[in-house]
């Protein structure tokens, strides 16, 4: 039994890794392949060149307390009278024997300095500029979250349902730095945008469409398919071991522009590290949702062309649902139940449980970032609209949960089980269409 | 004994059992339509051994005969059994079968060895097992000196022979070609001719597929005529010959004085008419071509006059048809 075994499966080596090579080569020889492959690369370094300028632009930062500007015009700005007793509405009450400072050190004076805030409520907060400790006199002042520590911030942490609630000491961590939270959240953002949109859907899409579709349909149309099925060999067999000369070429080739841009983000982004080591997991999740989704289609393509020989019409059809369940998946954050109709939504999801894994301070960012020290107008309800930092509603926005209600690396399994599912599935029916298919 | 036509093909790429004492190819009534184009017409047939012309006009069926016996489309009514087994279902004959299609496209980017080899690999045959035959099939065809080449610069005539050579690598039983010749220069035809003659005589079942009736003469006496997808006839060249030569037949005879040779030919039975339709031109008009044949040399050196030439018009597939269907071809 076992000989017989060797034997079928030595034959199906043969047979396979014959196709699978051969498909490989073929690749190399069309232009198509190099068209794709060096428009993506070309598209991704253009985005790449905006990222690196964006990350050597200095935010504009802001003074968000307003205390820089001196508002009796005697030299010191509002901030530093504050500090030092003086009234910053008279021009005539100013330090003496102090040199005025420069209006620029109370622009981001007061920053946010915590972070891991645990579930529950956070004490934290530091008043850098002393315009909670020094300038308020009473208790009553200082503690308006009445918390009975002066001059700190009440953090209540759900991380469960990722939201978070700041109430803070009026004059707390009130100027943060814009330019050092906006690089963070940019950055991620860029990580994000680039590999949800940009590779897992573009690349995982077009690669597809122009190196799958063709897989069987050119052969039918060139009759050159008539060599194949003279062997000894099932049509389905024929369809699985050229999608796995489709892997062979796309494969590498996605791992490699990942590679490429999680070493350029990694290198060039910010962080204090000489390296951004945590981004590795997002990168590796981002190729290997790409490297499934691009399965997937690749199959199903292959499965249009095998139809109809304007197969890529029913592709394109396909190509703009997934796009749109790109849009729902994205914005909603992982909340809409229509993106497990898809392809797409089961790749975000990969992303989504890598990104959950590798920044598990991710979310946390985003609240900080939407909160922005706690300025902000009141509206019409009577609430305050906090003006958020650089790059935190970016990042927001392509930020999703997975939302399976399973633990991340459960949801990351469940997802890639889900995406082989379907590629096996869309195999069967191809092959099933093949089978029934006459070749003239 | 004929084949049982009930049983069904099996699995895929199940081991293949041969069934015994089956004709290697058999057509049962075997239809196929393409919308409401009739390709073929309740034909039957049954093949074993030997070298087989299919002959036929463009559109008879030729084409459409190898692609039903390939498993490329599905009979619309009829049984079809190859090996016994129906090839639409079951590819696993095919290990026994080679087949050179007629499409001209080849893989141009390939050399004509690693052609070979990778289809060989499609038989099971490891890489080493795969490269020595791809050698041998190769210096059959006599390619061997250029098969590191690629198949993009061969001409014709030598991407006919790598495809021949790619159909005989699996050491087939029966070989199929569809249309071989077409296209390629005499020097070549001639060397593919003696490919396939060589082929029959190592006792290969061999169908060769062909418009043209004296490239088929040349190859085979076995032949099957094909017109509008039902078979016309059937059997030796030679009875067809024969057959043939009950109608009305044309010689044309290039010579200086038609009229003297024609009258010279007057009061033999055999010549039932003539007629001068250009200058230096003689057409007889005969129901026994063979005998008038005989007779042709001693009329003509007992006339006298120089002939320079004689030529049948009309032998040829579109005269035959012409005489089996009656006149409506």
């Amino acid at each position: 039994m076992s000989t017989r075994m060797d034997t079928i499966w030595s034959k199906l080596d043969r047979k396979s890794t014959a196709i699978a090579e051969f498909t490989m080569r073929q690749y190399r020889t069309r232009i198509s392949t190099w068209v794709i492959m060096i428009a993506s690369v070309v598209a991704l370094l253009l985005m790449l060149l905006f990222y690196i300028e964006a990350m050597n632009t200095e935010i504009q930062a802001i003074d968000n307390d307003g205390d820089s500007f001196d508002s009796d015009g005697d030299g010191y700005p509002d901030g530093q009278e504050r500090l030092l007793g003086t009234n910053p509405e008279s021009a005539e009450d100013f330090p003496i024997g102090v040199e005025p400072d420069p209006p620029e050190k109370w622009i981001n004076e007061d920053d946010i300095n915590w972070d891991n805030l645990k579930d529950g409520e956070n004490y934290v907060g530091e008043d850098d500029d002393g315009d909670c400790l020094e300038y308020f006199d009473t208790s009553s002042q200082k503690d308006t979250n009445d918390n009975n520590i002066d001059c700190d911030i009440v953090i209540t942490v759900d991380s469960l349902n990722e939201t978070i609630y700041f109430d803070a000491d009026s004059g707390v961590d009130e100027d943060p730095d814009e330019d050092k939270y906006g690089k963070e959240a940019s950055h991620r953002a860029f990580v994000l945008g680039i590999g949800k949109f940009g590779i897992v859907y573009l690349l995982g899409i077009f690669l597809p469409l122009f190196l799958a579709t063709g897989l069987i349909r050119e052969e039918m149309s060139e009759g050159t398919i008539h060599y194949m099925l003279a062997k000894p060999i099932a049509r389905g067999e024929v369809l699985l071991y050229r999608i796995l000369g489709y892997i062979g070429i796309t494969w590498p080739f996605i791992l490699g522009i990942c590679l490429l841009l999680c070493l350029v983000t990694g290198f060039s982004g910010p962080g204090d590290d000489f390296f951004r080591w945590s981004d590795i997991g997002v990168w590796m999740s981002i190729a290997w949702a790409t490297m499934l989704v691009s399965l997937v289609y690749g199959v199903i393509f292959c499965s249009c062309g095998i139809i109809w020989k304007n197969g890529v019409i029913l592709a394109l059809i396909f190509a703009a649902w997934e796009l749109g369940m790109v849009f729902v998946t994205i914005f909603t954050g992982g909340t809409s139940s229509i993106r497990y109709m898809s392809v797409i939504g089961w790749g975000m999801i990969i992303v989504d449980a890598g990104v959950t894994i590798s920044w598990p301070d991710n979310w946390q960012l985003i609240q900080v970032g939407l909160w922005g020290g706690g300025q902000g107008e009141e509206n019409w309800l009577g609430q305050i609209d906090y003006a958020a930092l650089p790059g935190a509603e970016p990042l927001a926005a392509f930020t999703g949960s997975p939302n399976l209600g399973v633990s991340n690396w459960l949801s990351f399994v469940i997802s890639t089980v889900v995406l082989l599912f379907q590629g096996i599935m869309a195999w069967f029916i191809g092959q099933s269409i093949f089978k029934g298919k006459e070749v003239d | 004994m004929m084949p049982d036509l009930t049983q069904h093909g099996t699995a895929e790429t199940q081991e293949w059992k041969p069934a015994q004492n089956t004709p290697v190819i058999m057509f049962d009534r075997v239809s196929k339509t393409y919308g409401r184009i009739n390709a073929l017409n309740s034909i039957s047939l049954g093949i074993s051994g030997g070298v087989t012309g299919i002959l036929g006009m463009n559109g008879a069926g030729k084409s459409t005969l190898f692609k039903l016996m390939m498993g490329k489309v599905k009979p619309s009514s009829g049984a079809i059994r190859l090996f016994g087994a129906d090839p639409w279902k079951n590819p696993a004959p095919y290990s026994r079968v080679g087949f050179v299609p007629e499409h001209e496209k080849m893989y141009d980017w390939m050399t004509a060895f690693d052609f070979i080899v990778t289809f060989a690999r499609l038989h099971g045959m490891t890489r080493e097992e795969a490269g020595k035959e791809a050698t041998r099939v190769l210096s059959f065809v006599s390619l061997a000196d250029v098969m590191h080449k690629k198949i993009g610069q061969f001409s014709k005539g030598m991407r006919q022979r790598v495809k021949i050579a790619h159909a005989l690598v699996n050491d087939p039983e029966l070989i199929i070609l569809d249309e071989p010749l077409q296209g390629c220069d005499p020097l070549a035809r001639t060397t593919i001719m003696n490919v396939i003659k060589e082929l029959g005589a190592m006792g290969r079942t061999i169908l060769v597929s062909s418009h043209i009736l004296q490239e088929i003469e040349r190859i085979t006496e076995q032949i099957v005529i094909l017109h509008r997808g039902r078979v016309l006839a059937l059997g030796n060249s030679h009875a067809i010959r024969e057959m043939l030569d009950q109608h009305p037949h044309k010689i044309a005879l290039e010579c200086e004085e038609p009229r003297k040779l024609a009258e010279s030919m007057i009061g033999i039975d055999e010549v039932t008419g003539f007629s001068f339709e250009q200058p230096g031109k003689l057409l007889i008009e005969t129901q026994h071509l063979g005998e008038v044949h005989k007779l042709l040399p001693r009329i003509i050196t007992e006339s006298g006059t120089k002939v320079t030439g004689i030529d049948n018009p009309d032998d040829d597939l579109q005269s035959i048809l012409m005489y089996l269907t009656g006149g409506s071809i």
